[in-house]
């Protein structure tokens, strides 16, 4: 049932608009409202006001919310997983009260400051810091490619106090915030990407996430939105081999369907072979996570695999496409530039590499260091 | 079964969320005649002389039953009562009930029947026809003709049975009074026509889509009981079938594409898409 | 077989429908009665071929249309197998007269032969049904599915005067609304493309959409050109119609524009270019002008 829910306000709703809100550089409001009154946003989170869904629920809403666009999975990503899981999982009594029912219904947005300038992949070096004031805490620092930090009300920001990795939250009108969105995008069109700038920024000694230190904090946060994506990533595969399938049925070339040829047949065969391996992966994760039987690499394979073959097939499905490929009519080439987002973000697809070596072998190999 | 006539909590939506609450006092019982029939992009295909069920692949809402379900969650929210979502059919409606619970039906009837499709208009207007006494409604919705025989003639047969009055082709209803005015074409276009209880008003596109379900609607539904009446439990007597339905066959084979030249041939190919084609 | 007819009326006539319902009759065997609610067009009745005697049922009920109330007064005197028009008042008069009696009724036949063997089509014309009924049930034909008894007969007439309550009350009459109907719920649509020339040509499709109570739709190019509502669009982009009939006149037929009608039961084509693709889908192509074919399309609809 919520499968559908959700199916139904993509094909009604998104899939309409999605090329227009691309070529603008949008991501229409009326997308959050529908998403706070369908009730799934923070979907595996229970209590104050939150769906309180089984991962397996939440991967399903990840995924056809992909089908329509990975910005639009982004933005419910980063409100469930990056904004509101902290604040549900570290967060004080208050924290939880004040900020989590109005984020479920979607009345405030929330967003995520981790990475920073030259800070990607190797976040615990960042350089953003909070100093204790006696009566306040003054953040100083940037965080750079935060989706949704232009729109929203508040964001949970990872920053050094005394050389530990801290979660504060730190809202809009907070005093030394701005958050400029950056611009001349080419993939995430329709989505919002910000910068978080903190110029002697003040919040209150409140504001502090009391439940977590160093970098677990950030790292459960994106072990939550990495499995999302994995289900997503499926989403977006599954839409560009359907379009590749309805193409190929249709296009004639030398009087025949070009589904009739074995070269497009191979290419068809192969996109459902890979869909249904990461889908089934996606599955099975969702079981560990709703058994607590899960591990982080888990997570990483998951997200590393299907991310990887959802672009392979979407580049698959763009040639398959041919010249009508390139253009707004089809889905194709859009998911495909939204993917090299979405294979980057929430853990290079190199880093998943590292993390599963490291899981193998036992010796990591992400610094010259060992 | 016992079926308790339903006391004074119903479910009335807050900022279009589904909460258990008291009901405004107008003791008003719409029952709303639901059925489930393959989706209509589903591909429907003939085995053995019959349609083939088990091929296939989404089962819904009747779409005229939706705007009709619509409809009355509408009247409810402005006029008070509740809904009772009644279907008629085998297990698998209970689906459908619980997707008319996630869109705030307060009462869910599931009227046995295996095969829904075998019954001929006289048995299945008795079995709704019972049901709808059953549930204590004095108005009914239902939508204008089902999806999968495309008949449409439930409502009027019900209404028939049930001593009512009948409005059809029916876009909008409100509460009037103590009766009802509902919206349906006219020779010169469209007409307000009024009627009072007990009467049913079979829906053809109404003025709203059916809302979208959210997800504590949907968790809300999962746990709702559902009462399933046989036609014991409705002391109803549906008799022999009167029609023997022989079989189900794909549609004629479509002659191959017919090419004309000239604009003289115009008076040609409206013929035939009237005689061969018989679209107009 | 005894057998009924209930006549349909427009107006102060009787509809065309109703000499095919009596032919339908006649092919299996009866000599119907032809009972009229309301009384209009009883001598027209009477000279429809085959029709043994017609029962004008008249009184103050027949003003509204109210099913229950006209089923009460026509209900005696319909007997036998009883067939009525598979229109809006045919269907709904037709299954209260059935429940009344307590005999099926079975919707929309396209095919009827003695027994009675009764062809339908169902789940929206994605397949056809064929059933027996033996014993006395109600009938309501397609329309132009039955050829129309001719019109050489000389029945009698009998007028009734068979009141019954009425129960509902007509409030409030709404002219029809200029607004056309969504392609999207259309059952017939008409679609215009680059090749009728400008935007001010749809006025032609929309007269022959009137005509015939169809949606007009339009391809992409004329979208973005020509400035029309994005409603009207039928493609890849725009919407995907499955109607029983879809007219394209002045469209090639590109892929994008295949991709949003390529479903619709019946296809019509008119293009002045015979090697345009949408002739490689339509089930009836017209090489011809727009120019020369919309108005002949007009007027060939108009007449029927």
């Amino acid at each position: 049932m919520v499968r559908d829910m959700v199916r139904d306000f993509v094909d009604e709703e998104v899939i309409p608009k999605i090329e227009h809100a691309c070529r603008d550089g949008v991501f229409p409001d009326e997308w959050r409202v529908a998403l706070g009154e369908m009730g799934v946003l923070g979907a595996p989170l229970k209590g104050y006001d939150c769906p309180g869904l089984s991962y397996t629920a939440y991967g399903v809403i990840c995924r056809e919310l992909e089908r329509g666009d990975s910005g639009l999975r982004s933005f419910a990503s980063v409100q469930g997983s990056l904004a509101m899981y902290p604040i549900w999982d570290f967060g004080s009594e208050e924290q939880k009260q004040h900020y989590l029912p109005k984020m479920a219904s979607g009345e405030w947005i929330g967003c995520f400051g981790l990475t920073e300038p030259d800070y990607g992949s190797n976040p615990g070096d960042m350089i953003t810091k909070a100093e204790d004031m006696g009566d306040h805490y003054l953040l100083n620092g940037a965080k750079m490619w935060i989706t949704n930090g232009t729109v929203a009300q508040l964001a949970v920001v990872w920053a050094k106090l005394d050389g530990v990795i801290r979660g504060f939250i730190v809202e809009k009108d907070d005093p030394g915030f701005s958050a400029p969105e950056m611009k001349g995008k080419h993939s995430l069109k329709a989505s919002v990407t910000s910068e978080l700038v903190f110029q002697d920024c003040k919040i209150p000694k409140d504001r502090i996430l009391p439940g977590v230190k160093g970098l677990r904090g950030p790292f459960s946060c994106l072990n939550n939105a990495r499995y999302g994506i994995s289900w997503g990533a499926v989403g977006a595969a599954q839409a560009c081999f359907d379009s590749a399938k309805e193409y190929s049925l249709s296009r004639i070339q030398f009087t025949h369907p070009i589904a009739s040829y074995q070269l497009v047949q191979n290419k068809l065969a192969w996109m459902l072979r890979e869909i249904t391996k990461a889908q089934l992966l996606a599955y099975h994760l969702g079981q560990k996570k709703d058994a607590g039987t899960w591990i982080p690499e888990h997570i990483s394979l998951a997200k590393m695999n299907n991310v990887d073959i959802a672009l392979e097939i979407a580049r698959e499905a763009r040639d398959i496409h041919g010249a009508n490929g390139i253009l707004d009519e089809y889905c194709i080439m859009r998911h495909m530039a939204n993917l090299e987002s979405v294979k980057t973000y929430e853990g290079t697809h190199d880093i998943h590499n590292l993390i599963l070596g490291r899981h193998i072998t036992g010796i990591q190999a992400f610094t010259r260091e060992l | 079964m016992h079926f308790q006539t339903p006391r004074v909590r119903s479910l009335i939506f807050i900022d279009g969320i589904p909460v258990e609450g008291t009901s405004k006092g107008n003791h008003m019982t719409i029952a709303v005649l639901l059925k489930q029939v393959p989706d209509t992009t589903a591909k429907i295909s003939v085995n053995g002389g019959r349609v083939d069920e088990n091929a296939v692949s989404k089962w819904s809402f009747s779409p005229y039953d939706e705007y009709a379900l619509e409809a009355a969650l509408q009247l409810k929210e402005s006029a008070g009562g509740e809904i009772v979502a009644i279907t008629a059919g085998p297990a698998r409606c209970e689906k459908l009930l619980r997707d008319a619970a996630a869109v705030g039906a307060d009462t869910l009837v599931h009227v046995s029947a295996e095969n829904i499709n075998d019954l001929d208009s006289t048995q299945v207007q008795k079995l709704l026809a019972a049901a709808v006494q059953k549930s204590g409604a004095s108005v009914i919705f239902c939508g204008k003709q089902a999806a999968d025989t495309n008949a449409g003639s439930t409502g009027p047969g019900v209404a028939e049975l049930i001593g009512a009055s009948c409005v059809t082709l029916v876009s909008e209803v409100s509460s009037d009074g103590g009766g009802y005015t509902a919206t349906r074409p006219s020779s010169t276009g469209h007409e307000k026509v009024t009627a009072s209880a007990p009467c049913v008003f079979a829906f053809d596109k109404g003025v709203s889509e059916m809302r979208r379900p959210n997800v504590r609607g949907i968790m809300m539904a999962k746990k709702k009981p559902i009462e399933t009446w046989s036609l014991g439990d409705l002391g109803v007597d549906i008799e022999a079938n009167g029609v023997n339905i022989d079989s189900h066959s794909p549609p004629a084979e479509k002659p191959p594409g017919q090419k004309f030249e000239g604009a003289e041939s115009v008076s040609t190919v409206v013929s035939k898409l009237r005689d061969e084609a018989n679209v107009i | 077989m005894e057998c009924t007819v209930i006549a349909e009326t427009s107006g102060n006539s009787i509809h065309p429908i109703t000499a095919q319902l009596v032919g339908a009759a006649s092919s299996l065997g009866a000599t119907p009665t032809v009972v009229i609610p309301g009384g209009a067009g009883a001598e027209e009745a009477a000279s429809i071929d085959g029709v043994s005697k017609v029962i004008s049922v008249v009184g103050d009920c027949f003003s509204t249309f109210d099913s229950g109330a006209w089923a009460s007064a026509i209900a005696s005197q319909c007997s036998g197998v009883v067939i009525a028009g598979a229109t809006p008042i045919g269907r709904e008069v037709a299954s209260r007269v059935a429940a009344k009696r307590g005999i099926p009724i079975i919707q929309d036949a396209t095919g009827l032969k003695s027994g009675i063997t009764i062809t339908r089509p169902i789940y929206s014309g994605k397949a056809v049904e064929t059933s027996t009924v033996s014993g006395d049930c109600v009938i309501t034909l397609r329309a132009n599915a039955f050829d129309a008894a001719g019109s050489g007969g000389s029945a009698s007439v009998n007028v009734v005067d068979q009141s019954a309550d009425i129960s509902i009350a007509v409030k409030e009459a709404i002219s029809k609304a200029s607004e056309r109907l969504d392609v999207s719920e259309a059952n017939i649509i008409i679609s215009g493309g680059r090749g009728i020339g400008e935007k001010e040509n749809f006025s032609h499709l929309e007269e022959v959409a009137d005509i015939i109570g169809a949606a007009v739709g339009a391809s992409r190019a004329v979208v973005d050109e020509w400035g029309m509502p994005h409603s009207m669009q039928v493609g890849q982009t725009g919407k995907t119609v499955t109607p029983s009939l879809y007219i394209a006149v002045g469209i090639s037929g590109a892929i994008q524009h295949l991709a949003g009608m390529r479903s619709s039961k019946y296809i019509v084509a008119i293009n002045k270019d015979p090697d345009a693709p949408i002739f490689g889908v339509a089930d009836y192509g017209i090489v011809a002008t727009w120019e020369e074919a919309v108005p002949a399309l007009k007027s060939a609809l108009a007449a029927l």
